[in-house]
């Protein structure tokens, strides 16, 4: 495995040292979408001219895959306004006026406080999850699903497995915490390595407790200051591995599965959790083991501000804090700004509006000056198969990217179009700076209308 | 219009640095070394011939793009670089007219009838190389002696060793192998030195611009067969060779002569024209090695390397239907 992710992938530059998060002030007012997660829009709970109190519940769905919003400052609510989440949707958002007080409700106790994982071993797995719930965690990556969906058994066998050798319905025997960020140099896991161990012991203890892990692996980026963590998992006998963070695409989900594992996660429409394995990112176990001990939800997210700001670093943002406002933290940004970009450069969004809030999928945001956009050309393919070479999952994709081109979406089909997994490496490399994520895109998405119809 | 307005696009936001000029420009700088021994022992009659071609092919280029009213693309160096190559396979006493006729052969028969760059099936460079060859091959033999430069004028007419080869099966006995390895023997201008195609060859590679799998498959195929050649050979029986080691001399002969290694590093990986898929190169570097020996031994012409890439150029279709699996899908009923 690790020969193969020399020879394919891309190499990216080693991020800077992270330094650990700066905590940002509570902004004067607060967006907080109705939506920040997969699945369906919460119903709003408060009217406009409420006082709400910190962590008080601002919105809320019967939906199971559906996550409950809190008030994440205390004061009044404006108005309950339409604005875009960072994957450029519409969605409804509650604008709360910060009246600085910053009180705590009184009923968001999520039942009693639970301060190290021995605590949380002996806790039904029932109720831990159920906490999960009411505390409306969600994994950080844009179209994050709530971590209780993530969490749970399937509600129904995925009808893809069958016929495929592997199991159907497959329990989970294995977690993965990693805390190596995929898409390097937004580092939200890496600023927070070494930081809140108790929040993270109490956190991975109850993930594992939750999901029925017996295994359980703490993927730290190679090179890093591990001593802390490693001190921590000792006593539960927790594994640590090292993953290189240069080494491009090979720290996303299904990789990480598959060379920690050695089991290949089905794609395109599986999940570790088809493997038997479940992943999550480090800041998502804090946050579990911080709902945990506090007995109250979640108000901040840790939020990477990465790429041309005058000082790149991460911080604790309240969620709801609009990007301008925390790029303006960060120095502000270039003076032509170009681009913004939600995640990562390889496989971040970039967004439009600069007023988005920060969600619970965000996890920080990478900023381009004008003059650092790059242009796609209008060039043929050029057949020099350095794409082939560097496709991390074994395509063509000089040949997708021209069929998908010349709208022969089924052909393109047939040539596993479908198990791209859109990580960009085949337009890093283009020489003729073909956009190949974007045919690739479209052609996914016309196959899939094709198959609708 | 209002400055401030962000860009909106698709994943990635960062691209690698390689272009399309640098690329060419790199394919350039690797030939560099095995063109500066050439002009060293053939002098100025192989300058000449090798900037003509070049010149030939860029003219002809800018016609061509305007016969098709398209923009000239001759600043991606793509057209250069197959000028340099072309000259770089000319005999050092070409006439003028030849890699003028070979540049022009390139760009028209090779390039643009097939539409372009990205377009043609055949390596151009020996599609042209070909036609000189059936039309004038009085021309296209036309070798001198190496001498250092600055020996004066005086170029004597020579036979290379893999000719001599075909008539003398002996020469393998007096040939020098330091001497053929360096490229002190008369050949084409650029394809004589071993060493210096070997180090631009091993630079391409590591610069990730042609597949390590095409010279490697060649040299190994090469090796492969050429072992085969001289355990059964009648001709080589008939030096009473026994030891493995002299056996394998005749092999290290067949590396360093003639046109395998330019072929291996730089006409058979040539970016456009050879497959794409792992295995698929790996078979076609094969493909070129097998062929190189099999003509030299069995076959009536003199050299079998650049027909060997243009027949593994024939079958890439093919070639590129061998599809590495790809990780994670499912396969029904495994």
């Amino acid at each position: 495995m690790k020969l193969a992710n020399l020879l394919k992938g891309i190499r990216l530059p080693r991020p800077p040292a992270a330094a650990p998060p700066v905590d940002l002030p509570a902004p004067e007012k607060v967006y907080l979408p109705l939506r920040q997660h997969r699945g369906a829009v919460a119903q709003a709970k408060v009217e406009p001219g409420e006082q709400v109190a910190l962590g008080q519940v601002v919105g809320a769905s019967e939906e199971f895959e559906s996550a409950t919003v809190q008030a994440t400052v205390s004061g009044v609510v404006e108005a309950i306004v339409e604005t875009v989440d960072p994957a450029g949707q519409k969605v409804p958002a509650v604008v709360i006026k910060n009246d600085g007080a910053d009180a705590w409700a009184e009923d968001t106790a999520l039942g009693e406080s639970l301060t190290d994982p021995a605590g949380v071993k002996g806790t039904r797995p029932s109720r831990l999850l159920k906490r999960l719930r009411e505390a409306g965690l969600v994994r950080a990556q844009v179209e994050g699903r709530p971590l209780h969906v993530d969490l749970s058994p399937p509600m129904a066998p995925q009808s893809y497995l069958y016929m495929t050798g592997i199991p159907v319905v497959r329990p989970v025997d294995t977690l993965i915490i990693s805390a190596v960020d995929a898409d390097p140099p937004v580092c939200p896991n890496q600023s927070c390595l070494g930081q809140s161990i108790e929040e993270l012991s109490v956190g991975v203890a109850a993930l594992a407790r939750i999901s029925g892990a017996k295994r359980v692996i703490l993927a730290l980026p190679s090179g890093s200051d591990t001593a802390a963590i490693a001190a921590m998992a000792g006593p539960y006998e927790w594994e640590i591995a090292s993953v290189s963070q240069t080494a491009y695409p090979f720290a996303t989900d299904n990789f990480l599965v598959q060379s920690l594992t050695g089991r290949e996660v089905p794609t395109p429409y599986g999940e570790p959790k088809d493997v038997g394995v479940v992943l999550q990112p480090m800041i998502s176990a804090m946050d579990v083991g911080k709902v945990l001990m506090s007995g109250r939800p979640v108000i901040d997210r840790i939020f990477s501000v990465a790429g041309e700001v005058k000082n790149p670093q991460t911080f604790r943002v309240r969620l709801g804090t609009p990007i301008s406002e925390v790029l303006a933290a960060a120095g502000g940004g270039p003076s032509r700004p170009g681009k913004i970009i939600v995640g990562g450069p390889m496989m971040g969004l970039a967004i439009f509006d600069p007023a988005t809030p920060v969600t619970r999928e965000t996890e920080g945001v990478f900023v381009q000056s004008a003059a650092k956009v790059v242009a796609y050309a209008d060039h043929p393919c050029i057949h020099c198969g350095r794409c082939v070479a560097a496709c991390p999952v074994n395509l063509i994709p000089s040949e997708l990217g021209k069929l998908c081109e010349f709208r022969m979406y089924e052909q393109a089909a047939d040539m596993d179009l479908m198990n791209c997994i859109e990580c960009g490496c085949c337009a890093y490399v283009c020489p003729a700076k073909r956009p190949m994520v974007h045919f690739l895109r479209h052609g996914k998405t016309e196959v899939l209308a094709g198959r609708m119809e | 219009m209002n400055e401030n307005l962000l860009t909106v696009s698709t994943s990635p936001h960062i691209l690698g640095r390689m272009s399309v000029r640098s690329m060419y420009l790199e394919y350039i700088i690797a030939l560099a070394p095995a063109l500066l021994v050439g002009l060293y022992y053939f002098g100025f009659p192989a300058l000449i011939t090798v900037l003509l071609a070049v010149a030939s092919a860029a003219v002809s280029d800018f016609i061509a793009s305007k016969i098709q009213k398209k923009p000239t693309t001759l600043s991606s160096l793509h057209i250069v670089c197959m000028g340099l190559m072309l000259g770089m396979i000319l005999p050092p006493g070409a006439p003028w007219w030849l890699p003028v006729i070979g540049g022009a052969l390139t760009v028209f028969l090779g390039i643009s009838i097939f539409g372009g760059i990205g377009a043609y099936p055949m390596n151009p460079v020996l599609v042209a190389w070909v036609a000189l060859y059936i039309s004038w091959p009085e021309s296209m033999n036309a070798f001198f002696e190496p001498q250092a430069l600055g020996n004066g004028d005086d170029w004597a007419e020579a036979e290379t060793l893999l000719m001599q080869l075909k008539g003398d099966i002996s020469t393998l006995e007096m040939v020098e192998m330091s001497k053929l390895w360096l490229g002190q023997v008369p050949g084409y201008i650029g394809s004589t030195s071993t060493w210096a195609l070997l180090v631009g060859g091993v630079y391409l590679i590591i610069r990730r611009i042609i597949p390590w799998q095409i010279p490697v498959g060649a040299l190994l195929g090469a090796i492969v067969m050429g072992l085969i050649a001289t355990y059964t050979d009648p001709r080589i029986l008939e030096l009473g060779y026994e030891e493995f080691a002299a056996n394998m001399n005749v092999v290290w002969f067949h590396l360093g002569a003639g046109g395998l290694m330019i072929a291996a590093f730089f006409l058979g990986p040539e970016p456009v024209s050879s497959p794409v898929t792992p295995w698929g190169t790996f078979l076609f570097g094969v493909g070129i090695g097998l062929m190189t020996i099999i003509v030299r031994t069995w076959g009536g012409l003199v050299d079998g390397a650049f027909y060997g890439v243009l027949l593994m150029n024939a079958a890439n279709p093919l070639l590129d239907r061998i599809r590495p699996r790809v990780i994670g899908k499912v396969v029904s009923g495994a």
